[in-house]
Formats: C-alpha cells, sequence, structure tokens
C-alpha cells in the first residue's frame, strides 16, 4: 500500500535521488543535501505550528511504499507565494495600438513581470516515479493536497495557484529562456534553474526585464512557448485541470509555462470533498474508488481505497487503510471520489 | 549660386527637384498640393507672420540662371505643436556580483526631449550640381542664417539622419520593431509620416523602454548608423560641431545629430563685416556670406579677402547678395582655418 504522509529527516537519503531524477524546471527539488536538509526541517515545523492564518509555512509530503518502505514520489504545498518576498510572474496582456487619426486599432501581447499572484497559496514541487504516472497514485500525490487545504482552510489563502513546467528541449534548452532570460543572466537554462533551486527565486527574478516584452519581438520557437507545457509536466496539469483550475494570463519568467490558477473554495477536492467516520470490522463491497485522508495535521496522511461509500453513513474500512491512515473505529476522515 | 527663400514661382522647379529625390525623400513628398502648402507657409515664415512653433524656412538653393537645383530647411521648432517622439540609447544593467552576472543592455527610452528645439531639414541637392562649394552652401547657409536670427530658433540644432535601409527601402529596425505596431511596411508608414502623420504614428509606439537585445541582430546593428547616402552630410555637420549624443529616430534607427547653437562653428566663428568690391585673387580663401536680411535674404560663397573690417569680394558676389558695397554681411569661413591648413 502507499501512503501519503509529512515528510520526516529519516527521509533524506531517498529524498535526495528523487530530487535527482526530478525534471528541471522543478526548482523547489533541489539535488543538494544542505537545502533538501532545510527544506525538510522547514516543513516538520510548519506541521508543528499552531498557526492562526496562512504565513510562510510549506507542507512537504512524501508517497511511500509501506511494503518496501521506499518513496516513490514527493509534492508540497506553500501557504503564501511570496511570502516575505515577491512571488514574480510574468503577466500577458494585451498593449492595444491605436490611432483614431490613421483609422488602425490592434493589439500587441506583452509580457510584464508582475507580483500580481503574491498571496495565494502555491501547489509546487510534484514529483513521481515513472512507473507510477498515470495512475490513482498521482492523483494521490497532487490532490491530497488539496484534502489537506480542506482539513486546514485557515492555513491557507483563498486562491490557489501552480506553475507547470514549460517546455525545454531533451538537451534541456529552453527557447523561451534563449530568447528572453538569456539575455539578462548569461546563463543557461538548466544552470538558472538549479541556482533556482539553490538559491532564492526571488533574487533570480529580480535580475528579470522590469519593462514590458513585446511578444512579436520574441523569436517565433519562444512565442511558442508561450503557455506551453513540458511533456512531463501534463499529468500534473491534467490532474488540476480537472480539478477546476484554470490558465490565464500568468506564466513563469524562465520556462513560459503557464500558471494555473483556482478559487480555494471552487476546487473539486475542497467543495466536493466528504467528512465522514471510520467504521472498522465490516466487510467492504467496493463500489468505487477513492481518495481518503485523516484529516490530522502533523499525522496527515491519505491513500488510495476501494470503498462502498453512502452519504450519511460510516465508512468501512479494511485493518490495512486504517494502519495506513492510522485511525480507528469513529475516527474523522475525508474522502473524494478518484 | 545663391541660397535664398523659397518663393511660389518655385513650384515647378521644387516638383520636379521632389520628384528626382525620390521616395526616400519623405519630408518633402512629391505631392504638388502639400509642396503648395509648404512654399506659402515658408513665404509667410521668412515675411515674419508666423510663431516659432509654425515656423518652415524652406531655401531653394539658385544659380545664375535662376535655376533652382537644390532645396534644405530649417525648422523654427520641433514638437510645440504636436508632439516629437526619439528614442534615447539608454542602459539598462542586470547585475549580481554574487552570481558573478553583470549584463549591460542598451535600452531604447521613448522621450520628447528635442521639443522647441529646431531642425535641419529636407536637403535634396541635384546630382549634377554636387561639386564645388554648392553642398556646403545648401547645408551650412542654414546655420548662418541661424547665426543672424538666433532669436527664431531653439538653443540647439538638430537633424535627423536617415537611417540604414537595403536597396528595397526597408529597414531591418522597423521590421524588428515599429512593424509589430503598425502592421505596415517602412516605405508605406516612412510615407504617412511624410504627410505629416508622424505624431499619429508615434502615439501607436510603446511607450515603456524597449531592450534592445530583443530586436534582431541586423535590427540592433543599425541602431545610430546613417544610411550611407547621408556620409556627406554627416561629414559636413560634424565638422561644425554636431555629434550624436545617442538620440535616435523612432522608425529607423538613423541618428539625431544635435549641437548647441553657440558652439556651431559658422555660428561661433561668424563676424559682421563691411562689404567691399574688389579682386580677391585666386588663393583668396572661400567664405560663406549672408546679406543679414529675413525676408529677402540672400547666402552665397565667394572668395574673399578680409581686410581689417571690410570683406573685400568681387562684383558678381555683391550682385548675387543683392548688396551695395558697404553694405554690412554676416560671414564666415566656408571651412575652418584648421580644415584649410590640413588642406594646404
Amino acid at each position: 500500500m502507499l501512503v501519503l504522509r509529512p515528510v520526516e529527516l529519516t527521509d533524506l537519503p531517498q529524498l535526495q535521488q528523487l530530487a535527482r531524477d526530478s525534471l528541471v524546471g522543478v526548482t523547489s527539488l533541489p539535488d543538494d543535501t544542505e537545502r533538501l536538509r532545510e527544506k525538510i526541517l522547514d516543513s516538520c515545523a510548519s506541521f508543528e505550528k499552531d498557526v492562526q492564518g496562512q504565513g510562510p509555512e510549506n507542507y512537504f509530503f512524501v508517497l511511500e511504499n509501506l511494503t518496501t518502505r521506499r518513496l516513490v514520489g514527493c509534492s508540497e504545498v506553500l501557504a503564501t507565494a511570496g511570502f516575505g518576498e515577491p512571488f514574480y510572474s510574468l503577466r500577458n496582456r494585451h498593449f492595444t495600438s491605436a490611432s483614431r487619426e490613421l483609422n488602425i486599432e490592434h493589439g500587441v501581447p506583452a509580457l510584464s513581470l508582475c507580483q500580481d499572484l503574491s498571496g495565494h497559496s502555491l501547489l509546487r514541487g510534484f514529483h513521481i516515479d515513472s512507473a507510477l504516472e498515470r495512475t490513482p497514485f498521482s492523483e494521490l500525490l497532487s490532490r491530497a493536497r488539496l484534502l489537506f487545504i480542506a482539513a486546514h482552510p485557515a492555513r491557507f489563502a483563498e486562491a490557489v495557484i501552480t506553475e507547470i513546467v514549460g517546455y525545454s528541449d531533451e538537451q534541456g534548452q529552453s527557447p523561451f529562456w534563449d530568447a528572453l532570460g538569456k539575455h539578462f543572466f548569461d546563463l543557461p537554462y538548466v544552470e538558472a534553474e538549479r541556482l533556482c533551486g539553490l538559491q532564492s527565486r526571488t533574487f533570480l527574478a529580480e535580475l528579470m526585464p522590469q519593462y514590458p516584452i513585446y511578444v512579436p519581438m520574441l523569436s517565433q520557437a519562444a512565442q511558442d512557448c508561450i503557455g506551453r507545457i513540458h511533456p512531463d509536466g501534463q499529468e500534473a496539469f491534467d490532474i488540476l485541470e480537472r480539478e477546476g483550475f484554470e490558465t490565464n494570463s500568468y506564466i513563469d519568467l524562465f520556462d513560459g509555462g503557464p500558471t494555473l490558477y483556482a478559487r480555494t473554495s471552487s476546487i473539486r477536492s475542497i467543495a466536493q470533498s466528504q467528512a465522514g467516520t471510520v467504521q472498522t470490522g465490516s466487510p467492504i463491497d467496493a463500489r468505487g474508488s477513492y481518495l481518503v485522508s485523516n484529516d490530522s495535521l502533523k499525522d496527515y496522511r491519505a491513500i488510495v481505497a476501494e470503498l462502498d461509500y453512502s452519504a450519511g453513513q460510516p465508512i468501512a474500512l479494511s485493518a490495512e487503510m486504517c494502519a495506513a491512515l492510522n485511525v480507528t473505529d469513529a475516527s474523522a476522515i475525508r474522502l473524494i471520489a478518484l | 549660386m545663391i541660397l535664398r527663400p523659397v518663393q511660389m514661382t518655385d513650384l515647378p522647379a521644387l516638383l520636379d527637384l521632389v520628384q528626382r529625390a525620390g521616395p526616400g525623400f519623405t519630408t518633402l513628398p512629391a505631392n504638388e498640393e502639400r509642396l503648395t502648402h509648404r512654399v506659402r507657409w515658408a513665404q509667410r515664415t521668412f515675411a515674419g507672420q508666423v510663431e516659432r512653433a509654425d515656423a518652415d524656412y524652406l531655401f531653394v538653393l539658385e544659380d545664375d540662371d535662376q535655376q533652382v537645383v537644390g532645396v534644405s530647411a530649417l525648422i523654427g521648432a520641433v514638437g510645440l505643436r504636436e508632439p516629437w517622439y526619439n528614442y534615447r540609447v539608454g542602459l539598462t544593467v542586470s547585475s549580481s556580483p554574487d552570481l558573478g552576472i553583470q549584463r549591460q543592455i542598451p535600452t531604447l527610452f521613448l522621450n520628447n526631449e528635442m521639443t522647441g528645439q529646431s531642425e535641419i531639414c529636407s536637403l535634396f541637392l541635384r546630382h549634377d550640381q554636387r561639386y564645388g562649394s554648392n553642398g556646403r552652401l545648401l547645408s551650412l547657409g542654414r546655420l548662418l542664417f541661424v547665426a543672424e536670427f538666433p532669436q527664431l530658433f531653439g538653443d540647439k540644432l538638430i537633424a535627423e539622419l536617415r537611417g540604414s535601409a537595403d536597396e528595397h527601402g526597408c529597414s531591418p529596425f522597423w521590421d524588428s520593431l515599429g512593424r509589430h505596431f503598425f502592421k505596415m511596411d517602412f516605405s508605406h508608414a516612412d510615407h504617412l509620416s511624410g504627410l505629416g502623420s508622424k505624431a499619429f504614428i508615434a502615439e501607436l509606439m510603446p511607450r515603456q523602454p524597449l531592450y534592445t537585445c530583443l530586436l534582431t541582430e541586423q535590427a540592433q546593428a543599425v541602431i545610430g548608423k546613417p544610411h550611407p547616402n547621408t556620409e556627406p552630410a554627416l561629414k559636413i555637420l560634424t565638422a561644425e560641431g554636431f555629434a550624436h549624443k545617442g538620440y535616435i529616430d523612432i522608425f529607423d534607427a538613423g541618428p539625431v545629430i544635435e549641437a548647441p547653437v553657440s558652439r556651431i562653428r559658422a555660428v561661433r566663428d561668424s563676424q559682421s563685416l563691411v562689404l567691399a568690391i574688389g579682386t580677391p585673387d585666386d588663393q583668396a580663401p572661400v567664405w560663406l556670406i549672408h546679406n543679414r536680411r529675413l525676408e529677402n535674404c540672400r547666402i552665397t560663397t565667394a572668395r574673399a579677402r578680409l581686410v581689417g573690417n571690410s570683406l573685400v569680394v568681387d562684383r558678381l558676389t555683391a550682385k548675387r547678395l543683392q548688396l551695395q558695397p558697404g553694405s554690412s554681411v554676416r560671414a564666415v569661413l566656408m571651412r575652418n582655418q584648421q580644415q584649410q591648413a590640413v588642406a594646404a
């Protein structure tokens, strides 16, 4: 059985292996022991912290195979994007060129550096073992974060965003970066993303152009990257799109990947998840697949389970499920159909 | 040869000249109606009937057979009636000492900084007349005119030199920038600009600064580079003290060269002298001489000898200037002494 739970310091060696395998562009997952240790400690402190509102907390989850004790994925949710430092994106808007005298009017899309998304909660660091891509477990890894938000709404913002990794080729070349960021940094894309993971992303963002970038002035290859998803980022995108997330006018300032946005209260796994109580010792006549979480904070657990669920009725769980979720008879749980 | 204010009767000759100049000569389009309007306006300007904001001193170069062979103009002030735009080539630095990053990115800033300055423009000399002092008279005559009437002009004189374009008249700078905001090709925009729509077109341009690193390499290469055809004009004006201070044309990135009026050689070194008739020998230096009149302005070049406060010229020169001996003239050596020493 696979279970999603908060990261622990003992996960460090395995986590570093995951980081090594992760896609360039998932900058929140640096392949650097010290940085990862800091991230783990920071997450542990976040789960421990008694917070009244959203702050700088970062909740870092891992997906563990309980049989082999192997970590097969990880994901994070940051309570506040841009807490203490600005969170930068590029906003893609039309600049209207108009002259009444010449009877000309047309829009020219322009990218402007902005901090509009500061203050939203941010889903990030999604990475799963390639063998588990497009399985219920990738749904678990991504959406268990949403169930966590549903269980602890005061810890999160009214809107949730995520940046999907933008396009780069097999050699790690990003046409968008080459047309834009490279001029301002003189670094290859891979190196820039690596620095982002190690240093503060804001630090680099502040070297980015402060004036609008007119899209038609970029190379065609770069223009084609605006809002384009890296093939390996497609699943992360698809899962959240089904949750009701939408692309809007914001893109990543390094690779041009799309930013997804949703009002927290209208995210499917948050709006439609059901709270219930556990019933042990009953046979399960499985009728559907569900994501189930225990609504805890630092003992948070989530699994995929085949259940017989009826609204308003106690939910029958097997002993194995109860053990994985760390719940007993009559414990409160939350679930949503897969 | 004399340089004098244009007259209504010059219209057919002017139209012929403008047609010879071709489509690149946008400030004087080959359009009879517009040309008539401009000539009429120039006459009113020389008659002192218009404000500086509207002043358009249009001169023609006429030979001794009363044939008009060249044209040049002096605008009292740019930007006082409608905005006058240029880009200034500035610099943005992207720097992070910790990361060892130091990038210098030339950046174009849209501005109206030339507002109120005077402009020299619209110069064309018939190909078969491009010898001797003709080109200099046509160009520098305007500077001597400014020396005589500084109160009619701004603190600076500017000249927008045509930017680089290929043999089809396409501007790489326009193709990389302006085209995206107008959806029209350069020659069309240039044509509209010549018809007086330049400010309208400029208003379609983005207001925010533009990073040149995002332009094509060809476009970056022509920023501030004059069209090869303008090299002679550039050379003459540079010797007079004009310099490129980083301002460029917003369409083709041609350089805007400028000089404070008081530092222009032909202004600074010009003197008021008394005209005398004599026989200056062939070794006498060539002078640029103005009859100090506004409406009946005559400027010419001639070998002349400076004797005390008198400028000795031959009879024909006095006739060209429509002056009698004893009249006051403003004159300056055609080339500064250093240049003459080098030439000698």
